[in-house]
C-alpha cells in the first residue's frame, strides 16, 4: 500500500569560523587603464556563484555594469588572502570586504574627479556607467577611462589600487559553560515536504517539497534558487540514498555504481521561497546560504514519513530495507 | 532602495565558459616533459608498515618513489597537524598515503606501484567511536592519552529541576552515517617550477592555506609557494584538507620536472574527508502547552583516523543542537573521537547538519504527546528577535524564522493535514464504542 505524509524541518545555521577565531576576508579593488574595474580576491568559486554575487557587489557599488568587473580569484600570486570557501562565509565575510575596498576605490575616483573636473568639493558628485558627474550639471563628467589615464600619467603608470577588509565579529565561548557569542549571521532555513511510502518495498518516493529560505537579502535571486535546489538534492540523498558501507573501516560503497546518490528523477517539483530580511552588518543585508539550504531537508523527510507510517526513524539512511524492516515490526 | 544590479538574477559570470566546456579544470592541464604521479594507499585500518621500494625504482621509466624519508616536515592538518605526508610507522585508515611514484607515464605509475611491497603488522583497530571513547581503547594516536580529542560543554539554567516541571519528555537516541561530498570532479593536479618557486595548480576551498601547507611540509617561505586554484568541480568542505598538494610540489621541487596526478573516483573517495557519522542521545521536555523548558543532549562525533575539523565541526553541533528555539534549561556535551574509519572533515552544514535529524523529531513527538500541530510547537518556540540562543547570544537583527515556517505552511498546509489525521484517527477509535 501506497500511504502519505507532510513533515517540516526548521534549522538556524550560524555563518563563519566562529568562536572568536580570526575570520578575515581581504580584497583589492583596481581601476584598469581601460576603465574597467578589477577586483583581486583569494576566495574561491567552487560552483557556489562566488564569481557572480561577489562581482555584483562591486558593480554596485561602484555604479557600473556587470561585464564592466573582472574577477581575479584563482592565483596565490595576484590574490590576498579572502579565507576559505566554506562555512557560508564568503557572501557575507567576502562580500563585506569587497565592498569596503569598492567604497574606498569609489572614494579615490570621487577625489581624482574633483582634480579632474576642477571643482570644489565631492558633494553632489555621483558615479554611473563608468562615469562621474555632478548631479545638478550632468555634463559636467569625468570617464573612469579618464581618471584612469590622468592616474597612470601622475604615478609613473601605475593604476589605482586600493583594499578593502573584513573581521567578522564573534567571541570565545567559556570552556566550563559555552557561553558566548560565536557565530553572526544566523541564517534560518524550513523545508516542508511530502511523501509516498510504499509499504511493501519500502521505497520512499518525495512527491512535493517546498523550502522557505531566509537570505538576508538575495543579492542574485536565481543562483539562491540554484542553491537551494542542490542544497534539496543533496539533503535528499544524505537522508534516504548515501551509505558508504563501511566494514571494519573499508568502504564497500566507493563508486557511483553503488555509492548510490539522487538522480533528477528522485526529485520532486520544488517551490523555492525567498524570504528577505536584510541583515545590518551584511554587504546589502546579505547572508550565506550555502549550507542552510542542505539541512532542513532530512529531518522533514524524516518527519512526513513518520506521519505517513508511524515509525520513527532515528537512523539514516532510511535505506527500503531498514524502513520495511521497521515497519513490520510496528505491525506485529 | 532601489539597486542596479544585487537583487537581479544575473547570468553566472563563468556560465558560458562552463557551458561549451572551455573552463580549465586541473585535469586539463599538461605541459612539456611532464611526468605522472601515482599514490600508494594503504590497505589496512590499522598496522605497522614497512615498505621495500626496491623493484618499483629499478623499473624502465620509474624515475622516483617518493617516501617519508623525502618529507622535510612530514605533517599537515587544518587544525591538528595530525596527518602525515606519507605515512612513517604506521597507518591509521585504509587509503592512507604510503609513497608517490613518478614516471613517464601513468602507466608505468601505474604498474611500479603493484612491484611495491608492503609489510603489515596489524595491530588493534577500533570502528565505534562511543567504543573509542572507553579507557582500553586502542589508541589511533600514541601522542594522545585518549581518543576523544575534543569535548564541548554546553550549560544554560538548571536541567534537573526543569525536567521535574516538564509535562511532557521525550528521550531518543539518533545515529546518521559517514557519507561523501560526491562532487562532480575527482581530485587532479599538476605542479612545475617556476624560477625557484613551487606552482601548484589543484582544485581547492582555500588556496592561501594550501600554500601554507604546501610551504610547512616542504620547509620553504610561502612566498616560495605558489597556488593556482583554475575551475572547481564542486566541493562542499571536501576540497578543505589537502590530498595531493604536497605531493606534487615535493616531487617536482626535488626533480624539477612537472608532474601530474589524476586521481579515479574510487581514489578520490580515498583521498577526501567524510562527514562526521554522529551517535545523538536527546532527552527533551516542554510545558502542557508546548513551551520548551528543557534539553539534555550528548553527541558524539566520529572523526576517523585525524581531526581534521572534527573541533570546529562538534562544537558548531553542540551550540546548533537545541534547533532554533529558545530553551531556557540547556545541558550539552559535544565529543570528537578518534576511530580508524576513513577520516571525518567539513561537509555542507559542518556538524549543524546533524543535529536537526534529532531536534526536529524530538519536537514533533513532544507536539504529537500534546496534540499540538508540528507547526503550532515551532511558533511556540521558535527564534525571534531578540531571542537568546542556548550560549547566551542575543538574537539582534535579521530573524526571520516565522515568516519562513509560516511560509511552508501556506505552501503545504500541515496544520489542517495534521487536524485532519487527528479527526480520522479520532473516527476510527471511536468505532468499537
Amino acid at each position: 500500500m501506497k500511504k502519505r505524509g507532510k513533515g517540516i524541518g526548521s534549522i538556524f545555521y550560524g555563518t563563519g569560523y566562529g568562536n572568536g577565531f580570526p575570520d578575515v576576508s581581504n580584497a583589492i579593488a583596481e581601476l584598469l587603464p581601460d576603465g574597467k574595474v578589477a577586483i583581486y580576491v583569494g576566495a574561491t568559486e567552487v560552483g557556489q556563484g562566488a564569481k557572480t554575487i561577489l562581482s555584483q557587489i562591486a558593480a554596485e557599488v561602484l555604479g557600473i555594469p556587470l561585464q564592466q568587473i573582472l574577477f581575479v580569484c584563482e592565483d596565490t600570486a595576484t590574490t590576498p588572502d579572502a579565507g576559505t570557501a566554506a562555512a557560508s562565509r564568503q557572501t557575507y565575510n567576502t562580500g563585506n570586504a569587497i565592498k569596503i575596498a569598492s567604497e574606498n576605490l569609489r572614494e579615490e575616483i570621487y577625489r581624482l574627479a574633483v582634480e579632474h573636473l576642477k571643482i570644489n568639493s565631492k558633494v553632489g558628485l555621483k558615479m554611473a556607467d563608468g562615469k562621474v558627474y555632478l548631479n545638478s550639471f550632468p555634463s559636467l563628467a569625468v570617464t573612469f577611462k579618464e581618471i584612469a589615464d590622468t592616474f597612470s600619467k601622475q604615478n609613473k603608470r601605475k593604476t589605482l589600487r586600493v583594499e578593502g577588509s573584513f573581521t567578522a565579529l564573534t567571541t570565545k565561548m567559556d570552556e566550563e559553560t559555552g557561553q558566548g557569542a560565536p557565530y553572526w549571521p544566523y541564517t534560518f532555513s524550513v523545508y516542508g515536504v511530502e511523501v509516498e511510502v510504499d509499504t511493501e518495498t519500502g521505497l520512499v518516493e518525495i512527491t512535493k517539497a517546498v523550502c522557505a529560505q531566509d537570505v538576508g537579502r538575495a543579492i542574485n535571486p536565481k543562483l539562491v534558487e540554484g542553491q537551494i535546489d542542490g542544497g534539496f538534492a543533496m539533503g535528499v540523498g544524505y537522508t534516504i540514498f548515501e551509505d558508504l558501507g563501511l566494514q571494519k573501516g573499508e568502504m564497500k560503497n566507493r563508486r557511483f555504481s553503488n555509492y548510490l546518490i539522487p538522480t533528477a528523477l528522485d526529485i520532486p517539483e520544488l517551490e523555492k521561497i525567498i524570504i528577505e530580511s536584510p541583515e545590518e552588518t551584511a554587504p546589502y543585508g546579505a547572508k550565506g546560504i550555502g549550507e542552510p539550504v542542505m539541512i532542513g531537508v532530512a529531518p522533514a523527510i524524516l518527519n512526513a514519513i513518520y506521519d505517513a507510517v508511524g515509525v520513527r526513524m532515528t537512523e539514516i539512511p532510511v535505506t527500503p530495507e531498514k524502513l520495511l524492516k521497521a515497519i513490520n515490526k510496528a505491525e506485529e | 532602495m532601489k539597486f542596479k544590479t544585487v537583487g537581479h538574477s544575473e547570468v553566472r559570470v563563468d556560465a558560458m565558459a562552463k557551458v561549451i566546456g572551455e573552463a580549465t579544470y586541473p585535469e586539463d592541464f599538461y605541459m612539456k616533459d611532464m611526468l605522472w604521479g601515482k599514490t600508494l594507499r594503504s590497505t589496512k585500518a590499522h598496522a605497522h608498515v614497512n615498505l621495500d621500494t626496491q623493484d618499483a625504482e629499478k623499473m624502465e621509466g620509474v624515475i622516483k618513489v617518493f617516501t617519508y624519508r623525502d618529507v622535510p616536515d612530514n605533517h599537515h592538518g587544518v587544525v591538528l597537524k595530525d596527518h602525515e605526508v606519507f605515512c612513517s610507522k604506521k597507518v591509521r585508515r585504509i587509503g592512507d598515503p604510503l609513497a608517490f611514484v613518478v614516471a613517464i607515464s601513468n602507466k608505468i605509475a601505474e604498474k611500479a606501484l603493484k612491484t611495491i611491497k608492503v609489510e603489515y603488522n596489524e595491530i588493534p583497530a577500533i570502528f565505534d567511536p562511543v567504543e573509542a571513547m572507553m579507557k582500553d581503547a586502542p589508541l589511533v594516536h600514541e601522542n594522545h592519552k585518549s581518543n576523544i580529542i575534543f569535548h564541548y560543554k554546553l550549560r544554560r539554567g538548571n536541567i534537573e529541576e526543569a525536567f521535574k516541571k516538564c509535562a511532557v519528555i521525550i528521550e531518543k537516541q539518533y545515529k546518521c552515517g559517514m557519507v561523501d561530498h560526491g562532487f562532480l570532479q575527482p581530485e587532479a593536479g599538476l605542479a612545475y617550477m617556476d624560477g625557484d618557486t613551487v606552482v601548484v595548480c589543484a582544485a581547492t576551498q582555500y588556496p592561501h592555506f594550501d600554500q601554507l601547507e604546501v610551504a610547512e611540509a616542504l620547509h620553504i617561505s610561502q612566498e616560495k609557494v605558489r597556488i593556482i586554484n583554475p575551475a572547481v568541480g564542486g566541493a562542499f568542505g571536501g576540497r578543505e584538507d589537502i590530498t595531493m598538494q604536497v605531493h606534487l610540489a615535493l616531487a617536482t621541487k626535488v626533480l624539477g620536472r612537472p608532474i601530474k596526478t589524476v586521481y579515479s573516483r574510487e581514489e578520490s573517495f580515498l583521498a577526501h574527508s567524510k562527514r562526521h557519522p554522529m551517535v545523538m542521545t536527546y532527552k527533551t521536555g516542554a510545558d502542557a502547552n508546548g513551551k520548551l523548558l528543557a534539553m539534555e543532549a550528548e553527541l558524539v562525533g566520529d572523526t576517523g583516523a585525524y581531526a581534521s575539523w572534527a573541533i570546529n565541526v562538534m562544537r558548531k553541533a553542540g551550540v546548533h543542537a537545541t534547533g532554533p528555539y529558545e530553551i531556557p534549561n540547556v545541558k550539552v556535551d559535544s565529543y570528537a573521537v578518534y576511530t580508524n574509519n576513513p577520516f571525518a572533515g567539513a561537509m555542507r552544514g559542518f556538524g549543524a547538519t546533524q543535529v536537526p535529524i534529532a531536534h526536529e523529531q524530538q519536537m514533533d513527538m513532544i507536539a504529537e504527546e500534546l496534540d499540538i500541530d508540528p507547526i503550532t510547537i515551532r511558533l511556540i518556540n521558535g527564534f525571534t528577535l531578540g531571542s537568546t540562543t542556548a550560549t547566551g547570544q542575543v538574537l539582534s537583527d535579521s530573524v526571520p524564522l516565522k515568516e519562513c515556517i509560516e511560509a511552508v505552511e501556506n505552501s503545504l498546509g500541515i496544520k489542517n493535514h495534521y487536524e485532519e489525521k487527528m479527526e480520522e484517527l479520532a473516527m476510527e477509535a471511536g468505532v468499537g464504542i
